[in-house]
């Protein structure tokens, strides 16, 4: 490879959006924090990530900035993280709100198709979750993993390289998450 | 993979061209202001003094092992005894946010005194990633207002120096071994800035602070006890937190009514996120009975926190 993959972490203000970059380095991608008003045109990465975040999906949609744009016009793989989930999937013509259960600290997902994010995992393990909302309805997209309480833990769609997580493959706790990212990033082309 | 010897380049230059003249930095004797005040001792040499300050919630005999360590490590040290300033503006302060901006304030204005007598016009803070994330700021939502970032006031007389800021603890402890610091201080476990005080729920008093100190100490003795014997792995961070109820207990056939402790001890690599440890129930009895029996007068019952983080958090403040 000539030079390393650029994935940018798109900031929608998560606790985790620091460690997402953290992870990406340690993976040997080049990444960078960017703020999500950043405009489409100034971002020159092959793959973006967006962060999750506190805004509430139904009714805080604004403060996540430009990331409807860069689902729009972005050329490349993208990976929704939480928040960044809940917004694609509505931006694709789904549904996300408030959780039925919300879901905080440990919990166990099934896979049910390996794809490209569970490339070489169990088909059970356990990870680190934190929200308020969740995806009701996924249009377009296959649902990769489910967990007891939230039924759509990891989506892929069925045209475009968007990949989406509602936990935190970021979080150290999360057993195979740095393996997530490095799948995710294996999606990416330069 | 993190490259510490890379960083710790980049640092020395970075402070040399951004610190001329004299530096204070906030040292509490922890791993991060350890490593940033070798870092820029390293940058600037004598021309940093270390701040000590005792601000009545730091832990057992902490002042004193904490001066004598820095200055083994050939830094200098002046110790400030502020204990009094804190005690009371902290009076009658239950709130957990104002309680830590109080304490905030009242170290950096310790820090402007210091500052003047010195001719500093540099103050260095072992600020690290979690402290500014967990602060804050724009669309994150502020967990809790870390004394050294969101605890300062808005106008302060000198300028901030921060070069651990994009740091975790794991990495901030690879670069303290790398700068040659032994293990018992890269190793340390982490001990909040605002001390004892917010492992008080609600007010901070002084004599509440004797409570928790002396409980914190037994569950860091019991545990490094275990540790050494080879009963269990020594947590990330393990401590006691006075809880502001009381409940009725039974002291040789007479009504006693005491507070109540909660013993914390948590995994983690970064502080980002955490599982509770799960420590054999054999050191959590003696650390029980041992509370019970020494602070009889105070304490009447002792709980474990099964919590991780989230949803909690590991400190309760």
């Amino acid at each position: 490879m000539s030079r390393a993959l650029k994935v940018y972490v798109v900031d929608n203000g998560g606790q985790w959006t620091h460690r997402i970059w953290r992870v990406l380095r340690e993976i040997g991608c080049d990444s960078k924090i960017v703020p999500n008003t950043t405009p489409v045109a100034e971002i020159d990465a092959d793959a973006l990530i967006l962060s999750g975040g506190a805004p509430r999906i139904a009714w805080e949609s604004p403060k996540l900035g430009c990331c409807v744009d860069y689902l729009k016009e972005f050329q490349g793989s993208i990976l929704g993280i939480c928040v960044g989930l809940h917004l694609m999937a509505v931006h694709c013509g789904g549904n996300a709100g408030p959780a039925e259960i919300a879901e905080y600290g440990l919990a166990r997902i099934r896979v049910i198709e390996e794809d490209d994010l569970f490339k070489g995992l169990p088909r059970e393990f356990m990870v680190w979750e934190s929200h308020n909302d969740e995806v009701k309805s996924a249009r377009d997209f296959v649902v990769l993993a489910e967990s007891n309480n939230c039924k759509i833990q990891a989506v892929k769609h069925v045209r475009k390289p968007y990949y989406g997580v509602q936990f935190h493959p970021e979080v150290n706790d999360t057993e195979h998450g740095q393996e997530i990212l490095r799948n995710f990033v294996h999606t990416a082309k330069i | 993979m993190f490259d510490s010897q890379k960083f710790i380049e980049e640092e020395l230059v970075e402070i040399r061209n951004t610190v001329k003249g004299n530096a204070i930095i906030g040292a509490s004797g922890g791993v991060d202001s350890t490593t940033a005040a070798i870092l820029v001792n390293r940058a600037i040499g004598r021309n940093l003094e270390c701040v000590l300050v005792d601000t009545g919630y730091m832990r057992k005999n902490e002042i004193e092992n904490n001066k004598k360590m820095l200055s083994t490590l050939g830094l200098n040290v002046l110790v400030v005894d502020a204990k009094r300033k804190f005690y009371e503006k902290l009076k009658g302060v239950a709130d957990p946010e104002q309680k830590r901006k109080i304490i905030g304030e009242l170290f950096i204005r310790v820090f402007e005194e210091i500052a003047r007598q010195e001719k500093a016009k540099y103050f260095v803070q072992g600020t690290i990633a979690p402290d500014w994330i967990e602060s804050g700021g724009g669309l994150r939502d502020r967990i809790k207002s870390h004394h050294n970032v969101a605890g300062l006031p808005e106008k302060v007389e000198f300028e901030i120096v921060e070069p651990l800021r994009d740091l975790y603890k794991d990495e901030v402890r690879i670069v303290g071994k790398a700068l040659g610091l032994p293990p018992e201080i890269y190793e340390r476990q982490p001990f909040p800035g605002p001390g004892l005080a917010v492992r008080i729920v609600g007010e901070a008093s002084e004599e509440s602070a004797g409570i928790v100190r002396e409980a914190c100490a037994i569950v860091e003795e019991e545990i490094e006890k275990a540790v050494k014997e080879g009963e269990m792995n020594r947590p990330w961070q393990y401590f006691a937190v006075l809880l502001p109820c009381k409940a009725v207990g039974v002291h040789g056939d007479l009504r006693a009514y005491g507070n109540i402790i909660s013993v914390r001890a948590v995994e983690s690599m970064d502080g980002m996120s955490a599982a509770y440890s799960k420590i054999p129930h054999k050191v959590i009895e003696k650390i029980s009975v041992r509370i019970t029996n020494t602070l009889k007068d105070h304490v009447s019952r002792v709980l474990f926190d099964v919590t991780n983080k989230p949803p909690g958090t590991i400190e309760y403040e």
